[in-house]
Parts: structure tokens; C-alpha cells; sequence
């Protein structure tokens, strides 16, 4: 499969101090790729080489198959599409005169403001000034302007951080259905569940490079370690073995009819991330 | 590479229902009207008190305007996205300083028309006025795009103004210190000797020199511009 993103050997140092030190991986197209890592490990960083808002030091990006600073062309501006924390608005402006704005600029028909407006649940807002626009909103409007001018790569950094329950399915519904239409979405989140929801792989990132790279799936299978947990009467956790080692314990308790539960131990991407990163979640 | 007018215009027109929501703005605006309003009651002779009114609003409205709408996209992180579009470089300074050249012409005429000055040749005179407009709106732009905030780049671009708006109080300086010699090349004191010949009766033949050093001030302005604008593309 045609890879959009080649990322070989990238090297970012701020004046000596190691942001990114020998990061590898590849995007394939029409893959939702998640980019997970702890604070400070250095997502953004990445997502900013890769759409040439800054240099790396050493190594090699490519998107489009060209060199990631060469990205400025016209012809990639338009298939590419950024929301990162430094996506600002115009706050005097209403949500509809923001999208306006780039309608114009990205040769987009006027129309495509009403069906980005949906995507995020904002139709009925849209002539609101974005000041007067809560943190959920603003983030969702952020989100409609990234992919407006329909882009074939998407690269969200954390786009669904200040959003609640009910808006965040339908963002993940929006971006499925991006995602159907053949975008490819490099994603980066804190949200574990979200990666697991919406990603084909994940890669975990941390000091400095990608410490694994796989499908979340094959993750919890190369995770997993084989044990249940008993719960029993007197509120004690024991562990056992899933083979035929942790049969006679089982068999003990459940005769003497001390279990209260029993349940597979599945380690979640969260389990894993901790594992790999050896931290805990921000 | 083909120029898009409709990028620009889109700026321009985001710009127009920005800045008509920003009182601020409105008002730096209007200050010189009532300047230029005083000194029409008072009545004036001389030429170089009605380009203190037009010095004063290239400093005010081209330069300090421009200023502060460049500083504001840096400090709401608005020109990333600009820069990030498919819009190019000439498109988005092009379309970013329409609103503000608008502006200063429109008011330079108004102030024109209050301080009653009627120059005897309206074509060289209004040549050498866009040139400085264009100038004073390159300033503009440089020093908000040196700067991290409206706050900034207030503080910043007092200094440049008092040497444009008051540079014909400099000419005395000139005459006892002949180091500061250079001054007289400064693009408003060039337009100043240009509005005076062309009172006197000059011609475009005798004044093509103060254009050209204004022309020269005016692309050396922009070729900065240009290198800055280029930097902040990235961090
Ligand atoms: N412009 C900069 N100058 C100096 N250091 C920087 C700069 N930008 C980022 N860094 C440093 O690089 C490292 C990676 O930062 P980055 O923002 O990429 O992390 P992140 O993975 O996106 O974190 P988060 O999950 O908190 O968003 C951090 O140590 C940060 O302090
Ligand atoms: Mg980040």
C-alpha cells in the first residue's frame, strides 16, 4: 500500500535538548494512524516538521513522497488539512465569516460551510461571534476549518481534548466517515479510548523515538498475559494462570463457593501505554 | 505562480468586519480627522503644517493600524493559518495591507479637504503620497511581524513614529550637526521637498529625484518585509 508519510531517522534538537532523537514510521494512505505519547514527548514537534512549520535537525520526512519543507506549494496547501494548538480564530468574527474566509482562500464553494457546520454540531451557532464560543465550540469550529476544503490528509493534534461525551461521538462519527471517503488522518490524543475507537495503528512514542508501532488489536494480544483475576467473598484479588496450572485454584475456590467474579485480564492501549512509557497519562 | 486577487480581497473583506468590530481601530482612524479639523478652523499656509496632518496619518493609520493587525494575527495565532493556506506570501501581504491602504487614502483626502491644501499638481503629489502610504504600511507590517503581541508592537512602533511625524522638526539639527546629513533622505522628508517644489512650480523633471529615493526607501521595506513574513512561516 502507497505510504502518504515516510518519516526516516527524524532528529529535532532545541538548542541540545532532544525533542524528537531517531523517530521511524510510515502513514499508509487512507489510514487513521494514532500518535501517542506522553506530554512533552514530542507529537506536536512531529506534526510540525511534517507540515513544514519547522525544520528538523536530522533525518528524513516525507509527505506527499516530497520532503516535508517543500510542502509550501499550492498544490499541498490543498490537500492538507491542520488543526494544533496554535489553529487561532478570528474571535470578532462569526463561526460562518472564520469558515468564509477560507472558503476563499482554498477555492472552496461557499455551500461546504453547512456541511462542515453538521459534522461538528454547529449549524444552529454559526452566526455567533467566536468569542462568545465555549472552549467545546471553538475546538469544533478549529476541527470544520481543518477539513473544509476536503484535504486527503488530516493531521488532528488532540482535537477532541475539550470536548464532552455527547460531542465527541459525533466527531468520531464525522472522522469514520472521513475516513470511508479515503482521508487519511494522522491523529495525536491522551485519550486511549479514542485511539482505540478510531485508529487502524497506534504508535508510542517516547524518549525519542517510537517505541511501538502495531494495530491496537495486536497490541493487546502481544499484551496480554495470560491470567484472570478472582475476586473472592472475603474481598481479596487473587491472579492465575489462564492455563491448565491455574485450573486447580479455580476449581478450589468455585468448590468451596468463594468466587464473587472472575474476568479475563486484557490489558486496555492505556495498560500498554503506561507499560511502554513507564508514566502515567496526562 | 499566478496571483490570486480573490485570496487578497478575502482578506481584505475579513479585515473590513474585523477592524468595524474593533473600536480601537475605528478610533486611531478618526484621530487625525480632528487634528486635521483644528487646523482647518485655524486656517493654514504652510505646507509643511499640512503634511504634519499627512505625517501623522501615516504614522497613525499606515503604520500603526498596519502594525497592530499584523501583530494581532501573530498574537491570536490567526497567520500560521494564512500562511498555512494556499494563499502565497505576495497574496496574504498584498490582501493584509488593502484595509490599511484604503484607509490612509481616504483620509489623507478628507484631511486634505479640512486643512483646505489643494497641491498644484495633484498627479505628482498623490504619486509620491501612495509611495510613502505603501512605505509607511511596509513599517507597519515589519514591526508587527517582529512582535509577539498588540501590546508589543504599540511600544515598539512609538520610536518610528516620532522620527516620521515630526521629521521637519528635525531640519534645524541638520543645518548645525552635518552628520545627521543622511536625515534629509528620510522618505517624509523627501515627500515634504517634493510638495514644497511642486508649490514652487516644479515639474516631474525636477522632482523625480525625491520620488525615486521614496521608490528606493519603499522596496528596501518590502524585500525586509518579505524575509521576515518568510522566517515566521516557521518556528
Ligand atoms: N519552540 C520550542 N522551543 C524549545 N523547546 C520546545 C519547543 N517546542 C517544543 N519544545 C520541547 O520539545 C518537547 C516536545 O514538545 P511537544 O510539544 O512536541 O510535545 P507533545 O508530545 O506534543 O506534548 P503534549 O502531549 O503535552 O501536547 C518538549 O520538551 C518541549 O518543551
Ligand atoms: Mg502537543
Amino acid at each position: 500500500m502507497e505510504n502518504i508519510i515516510e518519516v526516516k531517522s527524524l532528529a529535532k534538537y532545541f538548542s541540545d535538548q532532544p525533542a524528537l532523537e531517531n523517530v521511524s514510521f510510515n502513514v499508509k494512505k487512507g489510514e487513521t494512524f494514532g500518535f501517542l505519547g506522553p506530554s512533552g514527548s514530542g507529537k506536536t514537534t512531529t506534526i510540525k516538521i511534517l507540515t513544514a512549520q519547522l525544520a528538523q535537525t536530522d533525518g528524513e520526512a516525507l509527505v506527499f513522497g516530497v520532503n516535508a519543507s517543500n510542502l509550501k506549494k499550492e498544490e499541498y496547501r490543498k490537500k492538507i488539512g491542520i488543526l494544533t494548538d496554535n489553529s487561532g480564530l478570528y474571535s470578532r468574527l462569526t463561526i460562518y465569516d472564520n469558515l468564509k474566509l477560507y472558503c476563499d482562500l482554498y477555492d472552496v464553494p461557499d455551500k461546504r460551510i453547512d456541511e462542515v457546520l453538521g459534522m461538528v454540531n454547529l449549524i444552529d451557532e454559526k452566526k455567533k461571534a467566536v468569542s462568545k464560543l465555549s472552549k467545546g465550540m471553538t475546538q469544533r469550529v478549529t476541527l470544520a476549518r481543518a477539513f473544509l476544503h476536503q484535504p486527503e490528509l488530516l493531521f488532528l493534534d488532540e482535537p477532541t481534548s475539550a470536548l464532552d461525551p455527547v460531542n465527541t461521538k459525533h466527531i468520531y462519527k464525522g472522522l469514520k466517515d472521513l475516513k470511508e471517503k479515503g482521508t487519511t488522518i494522522f491523529l495525536t490524543t491522551h485519550d486511549m479510548n479514542e485511539a482505540e475507537t478510531l485508529c487502524d495503528r497506534v504508535a508510542f512514542l517516547n524518549n525519542g523515538a517510537i517505541q511501538l508501532l502495531d494495530s491496537p488489536k495486536a497490541l493487546r494480544q502481544k499484551f496480554a498475559d495470560h491470567t484472570l483475576t478472582v475476586e473472592l467473598t472475603d474481598g481479596s484479588k487473587v491472579i492465575v494462570d489462564k492455563g491448565p496450572g491455574g485450573a486447580q485454584t479455580v476449581y478450589d475456590y468455585m468448590s468451596g463457593n468463594k468466587i464473587v467474579s472472575i474476568y479475563s485480564n486484557e490489558p486496555t492501549l492505556g495498560d500498554i501505554f503506561v507499560e511502554v512509557t513507564g508514566r502515567k497519562l496526562a | 505562480m499566478t496571483f490570486s486577487m480573490k485570496r487578497s480581497m478575502a482578506i481584505l473583506y475579513k479585515d473590513y468586519k474585523d477592524v468595524s468590530k474593533n473600536l480601537y481601530v475605528s478610533t486611531t482612524v478618526l484621530l487625525p480627522l480632528v487634528m486635521a479639523a483644528i487646523y482647518g478652523r485655524m486656517g493654514i499656509e504652510a505646507i509643511d503644517t499640512h503634511y504634519m496632518v499627512i505625517n501623522m496619518i501615516f504614522s497613525l493609520v499606515a503604520a500603526y493600524v498596519q502594525c497592530s493587525l499584523i501583530a494581532e494575527e501573530k498574537e491570536k495565532n490567526t497567520l500560521r493559518g494564512l500562511m498555512l493556506s494556499p494563499a502565497s506570501t505576495l497574496e496574504i501581504l498584498f490582501g493584509k495591507s488593502l484595509l490599511s491602504f484604503i484607509s490612509t487614502i481616504a483620509v489623507i483626502i478628507i484631511a486634505a479637504f479640512l486643512t483646505g491644501y489643494n497641491p498644484d499638481n495633484v498627479i505628482i503629489v498623490g504619486m509620491a503620497i501612495i509611495l510613502s502610504a505603501v512605505f509607511y504600511i511596509g513599517v507597519g507590517t515589519l514591526l508587527g511581524l517582529l512582535t509577539k503581541s498588540v501590546m508589543e508592537a504599540s511600544v515598539v512602533i512609538l520610536p518610528i513614529m516620532m522620527i516620521f511625524s515630526f521629521g521637519s522638526f528635525l531640519t534645524p539639527f541638520i543645518e548645525k550637526y552635518p552628520v545627521l546629513k543622511f536625515i534629509e533622505y528620510l522618505p517624509n522628508l523627501q515627500l515634504i521637498e517634493l510638495a514644497n517644489q511642486v508649490e514652487a512650480g516644479a515639474g516631474l523633471a525636477d522632482v523625480w529625484f525625491h520620488l525615486a529615493v521614496i521608490i528606493v526607501w519603499t522596496a528596501a521595506v518590502f524585500a525586509l518585509v518579505v524575509a521576515v513574513y518568510k522566517k515566521r512561516m516557521m518556528d
